[in-house]
């Protein structure tokens, strides 16, 4: 029976994560800053995985292989966007570490929440913050249970699936805080490495005799696969707003800016940066594996595109052993950027919503407790969302997902430019994810296929700017604080 | 640049105060070099929208956008060991 061996490796893999996540919590002290921000302690190594864990996700993993077979060029995207992603965090990342150790921040929200003297602000950002990351986990879920669903045959349901990654999941979370999460990354993050050449390399090599005979083959099959514009896939404005938003947009992630306060010294993220263009390069193979299933299979047989990577699989012959592997790997993805995720988003519910809303501060073990309260409660919500999601719900989530970068002139702003002021911040704010929605509800016109979130983005700096002059300054002293930092 | 100078003290404000200027200049060159990258990389099919020639297994556009990928990370690679030789100073872009 190999689909039990098959589903005994995924188990053996899942609980040697679960103890490695909760063994690297043990013993540390219980407050805020270990549990958001390992004490700001973490070294170059950790840091790099914890980085790249994220974006390392389902979708590189199971959506990468899927756009290149279905979208072709356009999936090319998704190595420039990994590799440019954080370069702007050069211009804040260390100086939001430095505000976190100078002003003991574990949030995002709290810097922004502290430059503009606003607790709407937080809540703002804090319920943007969750929808996008309840989205961005739900897509986590589905790509486990979907790991399952293959493995065991379907015989572990869909349902099942994504509650057993989520409780794994919880369980080091919850007890390892941003630690565990850390090494199991370095984990998880190696592993699926190594497995992603092999694979890419392998099928090249095997279905075609090589990358080069794969490419030759698939542009005399169809010649506009491999390009971007008219008549392929996707358009020029298309390509290239998708990619500035995504890359303005990726160090606004809250999860990225609170990794800025777990570093042991700027050195740390900035060495981080340097190294991580190096993720997109192990990209690479994972496109090659959904562009080896052009020639093998048709996008009807296939159904959904990011099946290609399974299909390949059951049609391969692989001993059990591989593919247990290879579909431990494809958790591992799911999994490092679920757990960072939720660990964040369980951080952000507690210090940004749950706090400026209480009269009285919580003690440092209250507080913890009640962000390992929201990691449980975020945890479950999303769930629900994965198995009984509605159309409704779902816009709701993606207006959020695409409302993260409308941050940006929040984070500019707070380091750059002292006469920004709360009006100004908040006004700014809220157009630019109104519009943000607008788009995505089909409200507002989409302009010459151009990314609903520049868009967003232009109007939202025109706004905070406009805003903010009108408006009376605010205390010198106050803002020189973080321009100065 | 910097706002010492200025009078109200709330101009826009990219440097440190007290950062000497030759930093200045090479933070400001690093800067554009970076964002050219960017341009280059989100406009990379004005330069390799083709398949031919296949670059080492890989298309020429793909080719294309992993080579600046190697570019982005050499010139990274220079920024950050330009910085760490002065980072006694502080002050950095």
């Amino acid at each position: 029976m190999p689909w039990i061996t098959v589903t005994v490796i995924i188990f053996i893999y899942l609980f040697f994560v679960m103890f490695l996540g909760t063994w690297a919590g043990r013993g540390r002290e219980s407050s805020v800053v270990e549990y958001i921000a390992a004490s700001r302690n973490l070294g170059f190594v950790v840091m790099y995985f914890l980085m790249g864990g994220a974006i390392f996700s389902a979708f590189a993993y199971l959506g990468g292989p899927g756009w290149a077979y279905s979208k072709g060029a356009a999936s090319f995207y998704i190595l420039a966007y990994c590799a440019l992603g954080l370069v702007p965090w050069w211009l804040w990342g260390p100086r939001a570490f430095r505000a976190g150790q100078k002003f003991h921040y574990v949030t995002q929200a709290q810097l922004f929440t502290d430059r503009f003297q606003s607790k709407a602000l937080s809540v703002i950002i804090a319920v943007v913050s969750i929808l996008a990351f309840v989205q961005y986990i739900t897509l986590q879920m589905k790509g486990s249970a979907y790991v399952f669903e293959i493995a065991s045959g379907g015989r572990i349901p869909f349902w099942a699936g994504a509650l057993i990654a989520y409780v794994v999941v919880l369980i080091y979370v919850f007890y390892g805080g941003v630690r565990g999460v850390a090494w199991t990354n370095v984990f998880q993050g190696i592993f699926m490495v190594t497995i992603a050449w092999v694979l890419g390399l392998y099928f090249a090599f095997k279905l075609y005799g090589g990358p080069t005979e794969m490419f030759q083959q698939i542009a005399a099959a169809n010649p506009t696969h491999l390009l971007v514009g008219p008549g392929s896939k996707m358009s020029f404005a298309a390509y290239s707003s998708a990619l500035l938003v995504s890359v303005l947009g990726f160090a606004m992630w809250p999860h990225l800016f609170m990794k800025a306060y777990t570093a042991k010294s700027e050195k740390v993220i900035k060495q981080t940066i340097v190294l991580y263009p190096t993720f997109a390069i192990f990209l690479v193979p994972v496109l090659f594996i959904g562009f080896a299933g052009i020639m093998q299979v048709t996008p009807d047989v296939l159904g959904a595109p990011d099946r290609i990577l399974p299909w390949m699989f059951i049609h391969m012959k692989f001993p059990a052993i591989i593919v247990g592997l290879v579909l431990a790997a494809a958790l591992a993805a799911a999994m490092s950027t679920q757990d960072t995720i939720t660990h964040a988003a369980g951080a952000i519910f507690a210090q940004d919503l749950v706090e400026p809303l209480k009269k009285e501060k919580h003690t440092d073990k209250e507080a913890t407790m009640w962000i390992r309260i929201s990691v449980v409660g975020f945890g479950a919500v999303s769930y629900l969302v994965a198995i009984f999601g509605g159309q409704t719900l779902v816009s709701l989530l993606l207006g959020a997902y695409g409302s993260i970068v409308q941050l940006l002139p929040l984070a500019l702003a707070t380091f750059f430019w002292p006469r920004a002021t709360k009006a100004g911040a908040i006004c700014g704010l809220l157009v630019g994810v109104l519009y943000n929605y607008g788009i995505v509800l089909h409200l507002i016109p989409k302009f010459w296929g151009i990314h609903a979130g520049i868009q967003g983005l232009v109007i939202n700096f025109v706004v905070l700017i406009v805003v903010s002059l009108l408006t009376k300054p605010m205390d010198k002293e106050h803002v020189r604080k973080f321009v100065d930092l | 640049m910097n706002n010492n100078q200025e009078s109200d003290g709330y101009g826009i404000s990219v440097f440190k105060p007290g950062t000497p200027s030759r930093e200045k200049t090479r933070g400001i060159i690093f800067f554009i070099v970076l964002c050219l990258i960017i341009l280059v990389q989100a406009f990379y099919w004005l330069f390799a929208n083709a398949v031919e020639p296949i670059v080492l297994g890989m298309p020429f556009g793909m080719f294309f956008i992993v080579l600046f990928i190697v570019i982005e990370f050499i010139t990274l690679l220079i920024v950050y060991l330009t910085e760490e030789k002065d980072s006694t100073k502080g002050g950095s872009i």
